[in-house]
Order: C-alpha cells, then sequence, then structure tokens
C-alpha cells in the first residue's frame, strides 16, 4: 500500500526521463571535450571532471532513483554513506597535503 | 509486496519507512556499496595525488600516455546512459500496467548492459595485447611513469565495475523474464523497481577517470 | 492482542514442526534456529581462538621448553612440542583473527542480533530470512577457510590480523603465500556474511517492529544492534576492498601498498583502520546494549537516563569514524592529523563516561538481585571502565609514543575485548539461554564459573599493564632474548599459569551450558521476570514468535512501577485507568 501511495504523489510531477537523458548525454560529451581539448591545469581538469561526476549521479538519483520523491528518512539513509566517503579522502589525502 | 504494514501472518508493524522491505534492504545493500567503492576509488585519488608522474590520455603510451581509448570508454559510458532510461522506461511502464513497453524497455536494458560488458572485454582484451597489464612489463614499466599504479588502479575499479554491471545484466535478464511470463502488474511490481535502483547505482560509477 | 494470558495457551500455528529435520536445523530460516547456529558455530571458534592463546602463552611463560601434550604438533609448528617462530607468528595472528571476527563479533552480531531482534520488536520473522540462512552458511564457509589456513604448506597467515603491509604483501616477508591468500578469501567471504546480515538486522528495526513499538521504546539492546549494524554495513566493505587490493599485490604483482612502485604502504593502514575502528565498536556496543538490559533487570529499577544512553550510543557509533588515526601515531604521518585524531579519540571519553555514569545511576540503591547474568553484567561495567581509561592514555599522542606497541596495548584490547565484550556475552548466554532452548543453566555453576573466570582473568590481564610500561614488546617470540626484559620473566611466567586456569575454568561453562540442555530445570516463560516482549512467549520461543502480534504501550524498563503489584511492567501489557493490574510472571 505504501508504495502505491508513495506513486501516486510522484505521478503528478514525474520527471521527463528523456530531457535528463539529454542532460546526461550533454555532461558525457562535456566531460570528453575536457579532457581533450581544454588546456587547463592538471589539477583544475580533474576537479572539474570530478564535479561533472558529482552533477551527473545526483541527476541519477534524484529523477532516475526517484530520490527526490523520497521521504526524508530514505534520502537520510541513503545518502548517509557520503560524508564518511569525504571524510576518508579527504583525511588521507592530507597525507600528501 | 505492498506490505509494507502487513507482514506474514497478517501481522501488522509499526510502518518505519514506509517502503516494502525489499526496496529498504536493497537501500541499505547501495550504502554499503557506496563504501565499496570509495575505498577502491579512494586508493586511486591517493596514489594519484600521491605521485608526481602520471600516464596521460591522448598520448601514446611509449611517450607516457595510456593506451585508452578515450572514444571508446566514452562510448560505453553513454551506452550505459542509454540503458538507465530504458530501465526507467519500464519502470514507468509497469506503473501504467502497460506490459508491452515493460517487455521493450527491459529487453533493451539487457541488450545495451551486455554490450557495455561485452566491449569492455574487448577493450581489455586489446589494452593485453597492447602489452598494458595490472602490473606492467619491465619495458613498459621503463618508459610509462607509474605504470604500475596506473594499470592496477585502472584494472581494479573497472573491472569492478564490470563485475557489477555483468550480475546487473544476470538479475536483469531473470526479471526480463518474468515480465515476459506476465510476473509483474500494476500492483505488483517491487522487482522491476529494486532492480532498477541497482541498475542505476551501477550507472553512476559509469564514469571513467582520465 | 497478545497478553500474557495469552502468550499461556497452547500454539496452535507451530507449523515447523512438519518441516524435516534438515530444513528445521539445518538450512533453516527461522531467525531463532540461525542464531542457535551462530551460537554453537562461534563457540566451536571461541575454543580455538583460546587454545591458540593458550599455545603464545606458554612460549612467552616457558620460551622454548616442549608444550605438555605438544608431541602431537606437526613439525612444521612446533616440533616435539616447541613452539617454531614462524609458528608463533601464525598463531598471534589467526587468535586475533579468531577472537575478532568468528567469536566475539559473530557471538554477539549473528547470535543475538539474530535470536533477539524479531524476538523483542514483535515480529514473526527478519525482513530477508533466506538471506538470512545464506548469511550464516557463508560464515561457516569463510570459517572453514580460515581453520583450513592453518594446515596449508608454509601455514597460515603470520603477519598480524592487521595484515599490515608490506609485510602482509610480500609472501617473502613472511614465508608465507597460500595461508596469507586464504586469509584474505576468508575475510572476503566473512564480509559478505557480515553484509547479509546487516541488511537483514537495518531493515527489520526500520520496517518489521510491532504496532507501538517506536524507536524510543526499544530495548537498548535493540539500539545497540541497530547501530552496530549501520556500523559494520559501512565498515566491513572498505576492509573487501583493501584485502581484494592486498591480495592482487599477493597474487598478480600489482603494487597497491608495495613502496618499491609508487605505492603507499601508509594507504593499508588507513584503509585498514577507516574499518578497523568502527570494528571495536561493532565488538562493545552490542555487549553494552545488552548489559543495560540486564542492569535494568537486576537491578529492578528503570534504566537511568534512557534517551542520554541512546544518543551516547549515536555518538560513539559516529565518533567512531574519525578516530581510526589513532592507530597509527607511530606510523609517520601528517603531525596535523595526528594531533586531530588525538582531540577526537578523547572526545570518545566523553558519551562513554555518560554510559558508564548511567550504568551506576542505574544499579544505584537499586533491589539488586545476583543472579548469574546480573554478576557477569557487573563485571562488564567495572572491566570495561578499566579498559576505557587505559584508552585515553593511547589516545594521547605523546604518551603513546612510550606505550605503542607493548603490552599495555594488549592489556587494554583484552580489558575491552574480554572484560566488555566477552563478559556481556557470558551475561546474554545465561539470560537468554531459556528463551533458546527452554531450559534453565545451573545457577551455581554459573557462579562459581563466573567467580573463576572473574578472578583468573584479572590475574591474567592486569599484569600485562605493568609488563607493557616496562617495555615488553607485543608479538615477540621469546622475551628472553632482551637483556631488559629477563627481569619479566616470573611474571610472565604467572601470567601464562593464570591464563591455563582461565582457560580450564570454562569447562564448567561448558558441561553446564550442554547438560542443562538436556537436562537442566524447565524454564517458565518469563523467569527474570523481565519486561521485554520476547518474555510475553513459551520457552523456547515457538516458530513465527507471536501468536497474534503484539501490541506495546511502553518501553522496556517498567521496573518496580507503583501502578501494578508486580515490580515488573511487561511492554504489551495495557494499564486499564491507572488501576493496577496484576501481572504475574512464573507460570
Amino acid at each position: 500500500m505504501a508504495m502505491e501511495t508513495d506513486m501516486e504523489s510522484a505521478e503528478g510531477k514525474k520527471p521527463n526521463y528523456y530531457f535528463i537523458w539529454l542532460v546526461l548525454a550533454v555532461l558525457t560529451a562535456v566531460e570528453v571535450a575536457l579532457a581533450y581539448f581544454s588546456g587547463m591545469p592538471r589539477a583544475v581538469l580533474i576537479i572539474v571532471l570530478v564535479g561533472l561526476a558529482v552533477w551527473k549521479a545526483t541527476l541519477v538519483a534524484m529523477y532516475y532513483m526517484h530520490l527526490k520523491f523520497e521521504r526524508l528518512r530514505l534520502i537520510v539513509l541513503a545518502t548517509a554513506p557520503l560524508p564518511l566517503a569525504v571524510i576518508l579522502i579527504l583525511v588521507v589525502l592530507l597525507e600528501y597535503a | 509486496m505492498n506490505e509494507a504494514t502487513i507482514l506474514s501472518g497478517g501481522v501488522r508493524a509499526e510502518p518505519g519507512m514506509r517502503v516494502y522491505n525489499q526496496k529498504l534492504g536493497m537501500w541499505v545493500f547501495l550504502a554499503s556499496e557506496v563504501m565499496f567503492f570509495t575505498s577502491l576509488i579512494g586508493a586511486y585519488i591517493i596514489l594519484r595525488f600521491g605521485t608526481d608522474a602520471w600516464a596521460l590520455p591522448g598520448i601514446p603510451l611509449e611517450e607516457g600516455g595510456t593506451p585508452l581509448a578515450i572514444n571508446l570508454t566514452a562510448f560505453n559510458t553513454f551506452m550505459l546512459i542509454c540503458s538507465s532510461v530504458t530501465m526507467v522506461k519500464a519502470f514507468a511502464a509497469i506503473q501504467q500496467g502497460d506490459q508491452k513497453n515493460l517487455r521493450l524497455f527491459l529487453s533493451l536494458t539487457v541488450l545495451l548492459g551486455a554490450s557495455f560488458v561485452g566491449i569492455q572485454i574487448v577493450e581489455y582484451m586489446a589494452l593485453v595485447r597492447e602489452g598494458f597489464l595490472p602490473h606492467c612489463g619491465e619495458h613498459l614499466a621503463a618508459l610509462v611513469p607509474n605504470c604500475h599504479l596506473f594499470g592496477s588502479t585502472f584494472y581494479t575499479m573497472t573491472g569492478f565495475h564490470g563485475a557489477h554491471v555483468s550480475i546487473g545484466v544476470l538479475c536483469m535478464i531473470w526479471v526480463t523474464v518474468k515480465a515476459f511470463r506476465g510476473g509483474y502488474t500494476k500492483e505488483d511490481h517491487g522487482g522491476v523497481e529494486v532492480i532498477g535502483l541497482y541498475w542505476h547505482f551501477v550507472d553512476r560509477w559509469g564514469w571513467r577517470w582520465g | 492482542m497478545a497478553t500474557t494470558e495469552a502468550a499461556a495457551q497452547p500454539r496452535s500455528q507451530d507449523h515447523h514442526g512438519e518441516m524435516s529435520f534438515i530444513r528445521k536445523y539445518i538450512f533453516s530460516t527461522d531467525h531463532k534456529v540461525i542464531g542457535i547456529q551462530f551460537l554453537f558455530t562461534c563457540l566451536f571458534f571461541l575454543a580455538v581462538g583460546g587454545l591458540l592463546a593458550m599455545m603464545v602463552r606458554w612460549q612467552l611463560g616457558f620460551p622454548g621448553q616442549p608444550m605438555p601434550g605438544g608431541g602431537i604438533m606437526p613439525d612444521t609448528m612446533a616440533p616435539g612440542g616447541i613452539v617454531l617462530p614462524e609458528f608463533y607468528n601464525a598463531l598471534v595472528t589467526m587468535h586475533a583473527t579468531f577472537m575478532i571476527f568468528f567469536a566475539v563479533m559473530p557471538l554477539l552480531v549473528g547470535v543475538y542480533a539474530n535470536f533477539l531482534i524479531p524476538l523483542k520488536i514483535g515480529a514473526p520473522d527478519m525482513a530477508f530470512p533466506r538471506l538470512n540462512m545464506m548469511s550464516f552458511w557463508i560464515f561457516v564457509l569463510s570459517g572453514v577457510v580460515m581453520l583450513v589456513s592453518l594446515f596449508v604448506e608454509g601455514g597460515a597467515a603470520a603477519a598480524g590480523w592487521t595484515a599490515y603491509a608490506p609485510l602482509s604483501a610480500v609472501p617473502d616477508y613472511t614465508g608465507v603465500s597460500t595461508g596469507q591468500q586464504l586469509w584474505i578469501i576468508s575475510i572476503i567471504l566473512f564480509g559478505a556474511s557480515s553484509l547479509l546480515g546487516s541488511v537483514n538486522y537495518i531493515t527489520t528495526v526500520v520496517n518489521m517492529r510491532a504496532p507501538g513499538m517506536t524507536l524510543f521504546r526499544m530495548p537498548l539492546s535493540i539500539w545497540s544492534l541497530f547501530i552496530t549494524a549501520i556500523l559494520a554495513l559501512l565498515a566491513v566493505p572498505v576492509l573487501a576492498g583493501a584485502v581484494i587490493m592486498l591480495l592482487f599485490d599477493q597474487t598478480i604483482g600489482t603494487t597497491f601498498f608495495l613502496p618499491e612502485n609508487g605505492g603507499r604502504p601508509l594507504l593499508w593502514q588507513h584503509l585498514f583502520w577507516f574499518f578497523g575502528h568502527p570494528e571495536v565498536y561493532i565488538l562493545i556496543l552490542p555487549a553494552m546494549g545488552i548489559v543495560s538490559d540486564i542492569l535494568a533487570n537486576g537491578s529492578r529499577k528503570p534504566i537511568f537516563g534512557y534517551r542520554s544512553m541512546v544518543y551516547a550510543l549515536i555518538a560513539i557509533a559516529f565518533l567512531g569514524w574519525i578516530v581510526w588515526g589513532h592507530h597509527m601515531f607511530q606510523s609517520g604521518m601528517n603531525p596535523l592529523l595526528g594531533a586531530s585524531f588525538m582531540v577526537s579519540t578523547m572526545a570518545i571519553a566523553i558519551p562513554s563516561a555518560i554510559k558508564v555514569f548511567n550504568w551506576l545511576g542505574t544499579i544505584w540503591r537499586g533491589n539488586l538481585q545476583f543472579h548469574t547474568p546480573m554478576l557477569n553484567a557487573i563485571a562488564f561495567v567495572a572491566l570495561f571502565t578499566i579498559g576505557g581509561l587505559s584508552g585515553i592514555f593511547m589516545a594521547s599522542n605523546t604518551v603513546d609514543i612510550f606505550i605503542h606497541d607493548t603490552y599495555f596495548i594488549v592489556a587494554h584490547i583484552h580489558y575491552v575485548l574480554f572484560g566488555g565484550s566477552l563478559f556481556g556475552i557470558f551475561a546474554a548466554i545465561y539470560f537468554w539461554y531459556p528463551k533458546m532452548f527452554g531450559r534453565m543453566m545451573n545457577e551455581t555453576w554459573g557462579k562459581v564459573h563466573f567467580a573463576l573466570t572473574f578472578t583468573f582473568y584479572n590475574l591474567v590481564f592486569f599484569p600485562m599493564h605493568i609488563l607493557g610500561m616496562g617495555g615488553h614488546m607485543r608479538r615477540i617470540y621469546d622475551p628472553n632474548e632482551y637483556e631488559f626484559l629477563q627481569r619479566f620473566q616470573g611474571m610472565n611466567k604467572f601470567i601464562s599459569i593464570s591464563a591455563f586456569l582461565l582457560f580450564a575454568v570454562q569447562v564448567p561453562f561448558l558441561i553446564n551450558f550442554f547438560w542443562s540442555l538436556f537436562k537442566g530445570k524447565k524454564a517458565p516463560d518469563n523467569p527474570w521476570r523481565d519486561n521485554g516482549l520476547e518474555w510475553t512467549v513459551p520457552s523456547p520461543a515457538p516458530h513465527g514468535n507471536f501468536e497474534t502480534a503484539p501490541t506495546v504501550y511502553r518501553g522496556p524498563y517498567e521496573f518496580s512501577s507503583p501502578d501494578v503489584e508486580e515490580d515488573f511492567l511487561p511492554q504489551n501489557v495495557p494499564l486499564n485507568g491507572g488501576g493496577g493490574r496484576k501481572v504475574t510472571g512464573d507460570r
């Protein structure tokens, strides 16, 4: 039952899946173009690429995985490991700062 | 599947998340997958920033570049994005009770996913022929800066991603077969949603590193 | 509504009896049977780990002398009963591995999360019973792989349970290759089993609570097991990723952790301890929860500061993620990191102290019932406090320079892991034995076992603090080789003899355990006069747990409530307009 009400609440504002697909494709094209043609310094390039990748992942999670239409507690559960992941990587990176 | 509150034996439970067990279980599982990939990607980032020289894309292997064909990689990523949209369309179809589109889009997803795995295998074989291995022969080690680490991280990350996609494809085939047998209805299609969550998650990691 | 009266009526829905033996006891999907399977398996591994420790202690107490009865040992391990140095390294490694991964962690999580969660929250079973069964059998497989690794050529893994690279990554360094690889494979399997378990526990606690069982009416044991499951869910995959890279370093020639080709040995330590420190809390938090339940029961008082107990658990669990660097103060990591890890580690003392004070507040002026579970629970509080205090010494960056890698560390870990977790486990075994098997364990022998264990335990581990302050390194084969350690030989002998006695006094426990299975006194439904939902069903708990779903009206710690004649008030009993309602315990 719960699931049906979930979906009904999402029904009204069902995202345009094809539009999101287009955005994802464009972002990927931008990534490739940057990797090939931009004269950016390496470090900046990597940060930009990571940023684009995070953007894409967020789009997928919000719309394709319907996280935007879920209850707050499920969103909390789904994003709970992200701070830990960031902590691990940042702290260990400090080793080389 | 619509049993978030009614458990087997007619037991009513405190509603909790208000999602059914399988879906909640999948989200919990994905949380742990994030940590698994964090250890691999974290190792990559740390090794990458810990050294000055790193193989560069777009330059031939012998001149200190990577042998990776970015075009092929990008195409493969694009296929995964396509498979994501077909997956979500399949889910949207069964929400409306549209069996025909469910089957069509699920089959497309299987096809795209399987092609991804296929292309990755071809790519691996080409790389191995070029002598690009997880551990680098001596001749390459002399030429390519940090060839060891680059090969190790490349194969580990893409290999585990590929393994996840392969498992996804296998599960997807199972779901598709069930769909062709009419196993999902407008009211009862938890399996499609749960496999979809896994599939989108795996796609999220479809981006590669330069 | 399952009132206590309803629970006394004969069960009609006991389908379990119709199943074949194999479905019922071997490949069972019933959470209680799986819990009991875990219990027997883990007690076996506990014995294995103990036996390995005895050999370690023999070598330290009586270096170079043949072990009594050691003639049966193969020449690759201990020719003529004299422990070889290589075998000694394997002993130390495998003792820790068995105790941590195959005894204490599954004894708490595998046994009691499985057994207690559905019973205590009023659910008929786990959310995913078949995954639960898989979790157990993968665990068995992983344990078998680990056991086999003891007997392969080259011996078992010998790089310590922390498997520091490059020592563990290059077979030549320890002389062990197959053993180390089997160790890694076993850990990967263990991770899979733990993952399945965690997904199950979290989903069950979130989704399957009985009506009225709000989060803040859950017993602290369930809270702690729930939080532990989250820790295991997020920590164990990091270990899995790390050991997979280690396996590649070992077998296919990658160099993730090898400095020669740009790899980073410190990367292993970071990944390992990012898992390892939450793991430490995985090992202690469930024991804290279980002890909280038992202390309230044994004091006949509500738990002191229920909410602060929950928040302290959450705080410990969160802080546990940002303190892992305190294991690496001496590794040469960035000093800035060292200082911040020191601060965050010290901060953990605050929620831990909240818990200790709340336990003391719970037993303060209580109507104390010194039954065996209660004795073990009190021992837990005392010994955990000692272990916690010695932990603060190590948390200090500067003090740690002096005591790092000495027996002080060994004393600390055993005070929290044996004095803490294992006494908690003993308390839990005595406490829930009647609900598991329908019979009581013998109380007198339980007390004898407790008194002897408590005495010898302290005789073994307290002197280790002194050894450590004296500079006695851990993991050394023969302390007599160092002149400055020769004066400790007497103390080492004393510790060893106490350790053998500690091992020996577990025999009464085992006899009590197995004898009571068949000959113990028949247990009433609610022998400890407790409030939890599990005590409203018959002993042993039937298949499907509850005849009808219980409805929960209050938290689990309503002892000595003025509203009722009895000194306890079960969670599922409604109070009719405050008019005292007689509740009977023993039927």
